[in-house]
């Protein structure tokens, strides 16, 4: 039962890093498993490390999906 | 709207001198499915459910397609099982592979272009309409060959190549700080089935503790190859289920390749079970171990009950395998004992996000 969670990049940095935005949150993560991200795709992001690619439509309904569950906040603090 | 609720298992590990005295866990907040899924016709929700579940997708997806089909007293032909043991096996073989990499050679390029080749391969196929036949199957089959090479593990035994990242882990492993003795296991299995969905329909409150008549047993990849051996006497520390989880790639990997055929597939790995008109269950083994899934249908095909008990809950129980292995084990060298307690709590899932806490007693 591992929830992953959609996010933003809002930044690339080094030794592939980037910053996301999490509902607004801002994080550092791993992208070492995307290829070629840029400043505002979307991931799907899990314990620090961005699983996929997602598109922003696929994005929005999941985030939706969550709050309605109830279970993005843990994965803010994580 | 709640932002509220944790997606993380907390750990706190009580210490008197050099001894474990006591392991505390708190668990996840379960995402409320039944509540959500309540009232839905039973078709829309299979897209619903790789939005909630990424890592495990292909496996909720196919113990919710089973239950239902179980609910109708529908039977599947033969391809299309064959197609969703496939699925299964290559999401377990790209989740087990990503746990390597995450949790033991995040910093090598190689191998991080590998896993990203092999999830990307592993998507093409789970998204393909017959994903056992053909090139998808095949090109899923070399990225897994090329992924374990980059990891090092040439051999056809599964063992690291000496020096490289993965062997240097299973070294560190091996000599770790925390020596837990070896002690009689217990192992979920196929066998079980029928006990925990009976509770799991029966009981609410077993999806977040269950146990079989007091037993919790472990599940995942260091359980089913003790079940493989026929062994249930043996030492279950990091280094064993490290090992566990790269001898099963190897072994799923030589499955898939040669034509990945239903009847040398591993047993149980897809298992329904009709309870009754409208009611059914099926369990799945997915890379952390079995999962179940049960459903109620109304006459209208609409989701009137729906439950699902994940691997973790076994694992990560308050009287479960975790705490069993932790619990009055001592710590040879204190300096990296909080070191090898880490180790030994991610060994039982490469994915599971957890926090550990520490904390002194005093002599007990």
């Amino acid at each position: 039962m591992c929830l992953s969670v959609p996010a933003e990049v809002t930044k690339i940095l080094a030794d592939d890093l980037a910053i996301v935005s999490i509902d607004g949150i801002s994080k550092e993560i791993s992208i070492a498993l995307i290829d070629d991200l840029a400043v505002g795709d979307y991931v799907l992001v899990h314990v620090g490390y961005a699983l996929a690619r997602i598109d922003p439509a696929e994005a929005k309904r999941t985030l939706q999906l969550l709050h309605e569950l109830g279970s993005v906040g843990h994965e803010l603090r994580s | 709207m709640s932002l509220a609720v944790r997606n993380q298992i907390d750990v706190t590990v009580s210490l008197a001198g050099d001894a474990i005295a006591a392991v505390e866990i708190l668990p996840r907040v379960r995402p409320p499915l039944g509540r959500l899924f309540a009232g839905q016709p039973a078709a829309s929700l299979l897209n619903v459910l790789p939005r909630i579940f990424s890592l495990c997708a292909a496996a909720h997806q196919v113990a919710f397609l089973s239950a239902i089909e179980a609910a109708r007293g529908e039977t599947i032909s033969l391809a299309t099982r064959q197609h969703r043991i496939v699925m299964v096996v290559a999401e377990r073989l790209a989740e087990l592979l990503r746990g390597l990499f995450v949790g033991h050679c995040a910093l090598d390029t190689t191998s991080a272009a590998a896993i990203r080749a092999l999830m990307e391969g592993v998507s093409a196929l789970l998204s393909s309409a017959e994903p056992s036949c053909g090139q998808v199957r095949r090109e899923v089959t070399a990225r897994v060959a090329i992924a374990l090479a980059a990891l090092g593990i040439t051999n056809e035994d599964g063992a690291p190549a000496l020096g490289n990242p993965l062997a240097l882990s299973v070294a560190a492993l091996e000599e770790d700080a925390l020596n837990p003795t070896p002690m009689q296991q217990s192992f979920l299995s196929v066998a079980d089935d029928r006990d925990v969905i009976e509770r799991l329909v029966d009981d609410a409150g077993f999806c977040r503790c269950p146990h079989l008549e007091g037993r919790v047993p472990e599940t995942g990849a260091w359980a089913r190859q003790m079940m493989r051996d026929q062994l249930t006497l043996g030492r279950s520390g990091p280094a064993e289920r490290l090992k566990a989880r790269i001898a099963e790639i190897v072994r799923l990997h030589a499955w898939l390749g040669p034509g990945a055929h239903v009847e040398t597939a591993e047993d149980g790995i897809i298992e329904s079970y009709r309870l009754g008109p409208g009611r059914g269950a099926a369990a799945v083994e997915c890379a952390r171990g079995r999962l179940y899934h049960a459903v109620e249908l109304d006459r209208q095909g609409q989701m009137s009950r729906f439950q699902f008990l994940a691997p973790t809950e076994w694992n990560f129980h308050a009287r479960g395998p975790l705490v069993r292995g932790l619990q009055g084990a001592v710590l040879a060298a204190k300096p990296q004992a909080q070191g090898a307690v880490r180790a030994m709590v991610g060994s039982f899932d490469p994915c599971v996000g957890f926090t550990l806490n520490f904390r002194e007693i005093g002599d007990a």
